[in-house]
């Protein structure tokens, strides 16, 4: 291994109270810049795996690292600090409606402090980059799901994090629209921001040439390599 | 701060309208409580000074109008006697028409004048009360009338004084449980406001906001609602003190007590909102950031 993992999952098992596992002896590994999918039906653990790369939870058992830190070790405050660095695209966009889409995509900075008036020409320049150069002021109710989906993607982008992470960004966009919404994740990966997207639609996803993990019953496997070598990984199963 | 944007939309809650009305009703009766604690303090205070440097002596009259007027002779002597012992302010005996308007309200007028066998009250006023004086008053009336009973009021004023103070700590009771009370419905209402706002409470959490950013969303908006009803709870509280007020005035005894305040106690009052609004900031923070140290 050349370089320092962003991401790395040892023997992770992950189960929710004393259920079964929902993940099952994980191993993978995401270097600094990549770009990846993640296929896999509904209910596989998709986004049971992206939410202890968020964070949100804890591994069962097994061993994670991010931005190469035990998770297991650090503290709250640690554990928020590395969170500044994810940017999240839910799969249901979680916009708050009582806030504009200037105030919903600046979120991530005025929780750390800022003023929205500091960071108003910052965020502005991010809408308008998405097309949304002209619903600033628009509530999220009135706005279609595809602008609701780039106000979603502009909030999770707008503190430039080191790993984005998308779930089902695709899910209830047509095929072209789909599409373009990949080539901006791609814009952000060139710019240097690690990026995993969670989808069920694998034709669309083979698309694009980056690696594709697909998990099955909580089990994770490589099943598309493109020989990248900020790529490794290694799956209990394989 | 007031006027800041909550991004947690918690206004819109139904808990935001039940809450102000609920911490009013509180600081209204912790307001009232503490008026009645300061009030029986106050009273008990002058039933004290009035009566504790005091003494009625009773001295019973002759069958006969000669014996009554014998009696009543000899008492001026003891009167004499009485008014030289240190200590002692005043000895006053009241004379046959006070006594007459003393029993008018029992036995009708002018009971003495009908031969009734009423007897003598002499009314003694103590520089201050000291058992010395009334050791020295009591052995005096012995020798010159045996018969004769000296009532310092001491009993009843005891008595009297032991109910004020039980009303003055039930009433301190009653803040202080008002005050848990208050307490729980903010737990009760953050707890809802959680529940409520799961999901926007998990985006913060998730985008890295610390949790006393977080806990403040919360611990504004209790603030907000508590101050404002806690200041109506003090208004109306304030309304009520001085329509009684203004019925003890014109009733005009000097048995009831007179509700006015100082400027140290109406600051006190102004401390059951006061108080109030930080028990409900306080209490919705410790609730969301207890909330919070449950997820990773």
């Amino acid at each position: 291994m050349d370089f320092k993992p962003l991401v790395r999952f040892q023997d992770v098992h992950l189960r929710y109270g004393t259920g079964p596992d929902v993940l099952h002896q994980v191993n993978l590994t995401l270097a600094p810049g990549s770009f990846h999918f993640m296929v896999g039906p509904s209910g596989a653990g998709k986004s049971s795996l992206l939410r202890l790369m968020y964070l949100a939870h804890r591994p069962s058992s097994g061993r994670l690292s991010i931005f190469g830190r035990d998770v297991s070790q650090q503290d709250r405050k640690e554990l928020t600090m590395l969170r500044r660095r994810i940017g999240i695209i839910f799969q249901d966009f979680r916009l708050l409606d009582h806030l504009t889409a200037l105030e919903n995509v600046a979120l991530p900075l005025t929780i750390t402090g800022n003023s929205l008036e500091k960071v108003r020409r910052n965020v502005s320049e991010l809408l308008a980059w998405v097309g949304l150069a002209d619903y600033l002021d628009a509530k999220p109710p009135t706005l279609s799901g595809g602008q609701q989906q780039r106000v979603a993607i502009a909030r999770a982008v707008i503190a430039r994090p080191s790993l984005l992470l998308a779930d089902e960004p695709t899910g209830n966009l047509d095929d072209k629209i789909a599409e373009r919404l990949l080539f901006l994740f791609e814009e952000l990966n060139k710019r240097g921001t690690t990026i995993v997207v969670a989808s069920h639609n694998e034709a669309l996803v083979n698309r694009f040439n980056h690696p594709v993990f697909k998990i099955i019953n909580g089990e994770v496997r490589l099943i598309k390599n493109t020989q990248s070598p900020s790529v490794q990984h290694n799956t209990g199963a394989m | 701060m007031f006027g800041a944007r909550n991004d947690v939309p918690l206004d819109r809650d139904a808990s935001s309208r039940f809450l102000p009305w609920l911490i009013a009703v509180m600081v209204y009766l912790a307001t009232m409580s503490l008026v009645v604690a300061i009030t029986m303090n106050k009273l008990a205070n002058r039933w004290d000074q009035g009566l504790s440097n005091s003494l009625t002596i009773q001295v019973p009259a002759g069958q006969t109008p000669t014996d009554r007027q014998s009696t009543e002779r000899n008492l001026k002597d003891l009167q004499d006697k009485l008014v030289q012992l240190e200590n002692v302010e005043t000895v006053e005996i009241l004379n046959d028409a006070e006594l007459n308007k003393l029993m008018e309200p029992w036995l009708g007028k002018d009971v003495l004048l009908q031969g009734l066998p009423i007897p003598f009250l002499i009314s003694v006023e103590l520089g201050q009360s000291n058992v010395k004086t009334i050791d020295a008053i009591n052995k005096i009336i012995a020798q010159s009338f045996p018969e004769a009973s000296v009532d310092d009021h001491q009993r009843w004023l005891g008595n009297l004084l032991g109910l004020a103070k039980v009303i003055q700590l039930v009433s301190l009771l009653v803040v202080i449980l008002v005050g848990g009370a208050a307490g729980l419905m903010v737990i009760l209402v953050t707890r809802m406001g959680l529940a409520i706002h799961r999901q926007v409470v998990e985006l913060f959490h998730h985008m890295g906001a610390h949790d006393s950013y977080i806990a403040a969303r919360f611990q504004i908006h209790a603030l907000k609602l508590s101050t404002a009803g806690g200041l109506s709870g003090l208004l109306l509280a304030g309304i009520t003190i001085a329509s009684f007020s203004s019925l003890l005035g014109q009733a005009n005894s000097s048995i009831l007590p007179s509700l006015t305040f100082s400027a140290g106690e109406w600051g006190l009052f102004l401390l059951m909102p006061l108080g109030a609004s930080v028990i409900a900031m306080m209490t919705a923070r410790l609730t969301v950031l207890r909330s919070l140290a449950l997820m990773p």
